[in-house]
């Protein structure tokens, strides 16, 4: 299968692959392994009081791990990144479709693109549980 | 501009050597062997007819078959197809029932599922975990409406070896089953005798062993008394099993491949199998990885599953640097997890994220550090990423 630049160049090098631990971290995952494709979103807090204000906390930095294809991992990749900085809220920065557009996946590939959404709004759910 | 990926998938196709390439070209053009074989009356076609009998007699001797035996074709798909409804049909006043693995060819299944839909019985036989067929089975599967027993010699996707030598003696004391051999992944990487046997029919392919695409052979002993009927109908050609002009140029290249491949096996043979040893204690370093098909295989295919990958992002991962198949999506157009290794006991993810390697006569030991590396890289960079 041939892959678009931008898939390609986050599924070679995600540079925000790995995970994140400590008292101010949350994570959210979805799918299964056995099912073939499993993802999960790692998310640090900032601290009430600095960088976030109101009812949902500012995500200080973000990341993740996957077990699925060159997309899932590139989109799971590009969200990791596109987190630092936002709200903790459910909403993808961008559409399903919308991504699958950005990174050139063929529609066959939506059913594993949903699984990278379930488990962003698996994790800022989370995130959204700690700040109240 | 990056360097090409190397090449390791020498089970799907091989290039045409170049002595072989040369010998087709003296059959194209104007002062070559451009005429019909079939045509009688003329030098020009009688030129083209000795270098096809010569071709013929080649592909023969490679296979230990008997000139008169090979019909050409064009290619192992064709061979099988030829062979499963030319005996189908020619003895089906005999029985409706044919015998075969679930681990054949693609060529022989669908024949078979083809024959299932007109009202045959197909049984199709589970292998050991190893991937090998035992014989015993196969026996005890003939009934005496069976008319065909289609067995493969070397696996495609595993390089396992069926102890076809066995099977044929107990088919031929069976005294109505007819033996068919699949031998497209044979010729150049393990002796083959089809006479001494007892083997009645046997596909070729020319691709697999430096020879051109689009040209096979079907062995159909003579010695045996093999009746089948023809899939296609016209000039009579090829003792009217298969009519259509002979396409001379495919013929020698043909011939002269086999004649290629089989001088020097045993020493090639120990070479390649140097390399698969190679690779294997490389791979099997990694954790976590297991043999696909630990039956006696042959030297040039090693098929490998490794766990905590999945099989789209390894090939994926590894395609820039080398070029082999996977267990999911190159060995058919669907991303189905390969039917073979389904067959071995593999999960779905095992049998997806299993990639074949596959050398040859280029194949070089530094190529296979540079492979090692390469799935080493890719495999250990995928876990950390799946956090395992």
């Amino acid at each position: 299968m041939k892959y678009s630049e931008r898939t390609r160049r986050y599924f070679d090098d995600p540079p925000t692959a790995g995970s994140l631990t400590g008292p101010d971290t949350v994570h959210g995952a979805a799918g299964s392994r056995a099912q073939g494709t499993w993802v999960q979103f790692d998310l640090r807090l900032a601290a009430p009081g600095t960088a976030g204000s109101g009812t949902s906390l500012e995500i200080a930095a973000a990341r993740f791990s996957a077990f699925g294809c060159p997309h899932v991992i590139a989109v799971a990749a590009w969200l990791a990144e596109q987190a630092v900085g936002r709200r903790a809220e459910p909403a993808l920065p961008e559409s399903v479709q919308a991504l699958r557009m950005r990174f050139e996946a063929p529609v066959e590939k939506l059913g594993r693109l949903l699984i990278v959404e379930d488990a962003w709004i698996a994790a800022m759910r989370a995130a959204a549980g700690a700040s109240h | 501009m990056s360097d090409p990926p190397l090449y390791l998938d020498y089970a799907a196709s091989t290039p045409v050597a170049r002595p072989v390439a040369q010998r087709m070209a003296q059959c194209l053009t104007l002062e070559g062997a451009f005429g019909n074989p079939g045509s009688a009356g003329h030098v020009y076609g009688e030129r083209a007819r000795e270098l096809v009998d010569g071709a013929r007699a080649e592909v023969a001797a490679a296979v230990g078959a008997m000139a008169r035996d090979i019909v050409f074709t064009s290619g192992a798909t064709e061979s099988n197809n030829l062979a499963l409804f030319g005996v189908a049909d020619y003895y089906r006043g005999s029985g409706r029932h044919i015998v075969t693995g679930r681990t054949e060819h693609k060529s022989v299944l669908d024949p078979c599922r083809e024959l299932e839909r007109r009202g045959w019985r197909v049984t199709y036989l589970a292998p050991e975990s190893d991937g090998a067929l035992d014989p015993e089975r196969v026996a005890a599967a003939v009934t005496a409406e069976t008319v065909l027993v289609s067995v493969m010699h070397v696996n495609n996707e595993t390089g396992v070896i069926q102890d076809i030598a066995a099977m044929a003696a107990l088919c031929a004391r069976s005294g109505r089953a007819r033996f068919h051999v699949d031998a497209a992944q044979s010729v150049g990487k393990c002796a083959l005798d089809f006479n001494a046997l007892e083997i009645d029919l046997m596909s070729l392919s020319a691709h697999k062993a430096y020879g051109p695409k689009g040209a096979g052979a079907l062995a159909v002993s003579s010695r045996r008394g093999v009746q089948l009927s023809p899939l296609l109908h016209g000039g009579g050609q090829e003792r009217s099993l298969r009519s259509g002009t002979v396409a001379t140029h495919q013929a020698v290249g043909m011939g002269a491949a086999f004649t290629l491949a089989s001088a020097g096996l045993e020493a090639e043979a120990r070479r390649i199998a140097g390399l698969k040893e190679r690779l294997w204690s490389a791979l099997r370093a990694l954790g976590g990885v297991h043999l696909n098909g630990a039956a006696r295989s042959v030297p040039n295919i090693l098929n490998v599953s490794f766990e905590g990958v999945e099989g789209e992002s390894l090939l994926a991962a590894v395609s820039p640097q080398i070029a082999v198949s996977t267990g999911s999506a190159c060995s058919s157009a669907s991303a189905d997890p390969s039917y073979v290794l389904r067959a071995l006991g593999r999960d779905d993810r095992l049998a997806e994220s299993s990639l074949r390697f596959s050398f040859g006569r280029f194949t070089r030991e530094d190529e296979i550090e540079a492979a090692a590396a390469a799935v080493t890289r890719a495999v250990t960079r995928l876990r950390r990423i799946g956090g395992t």
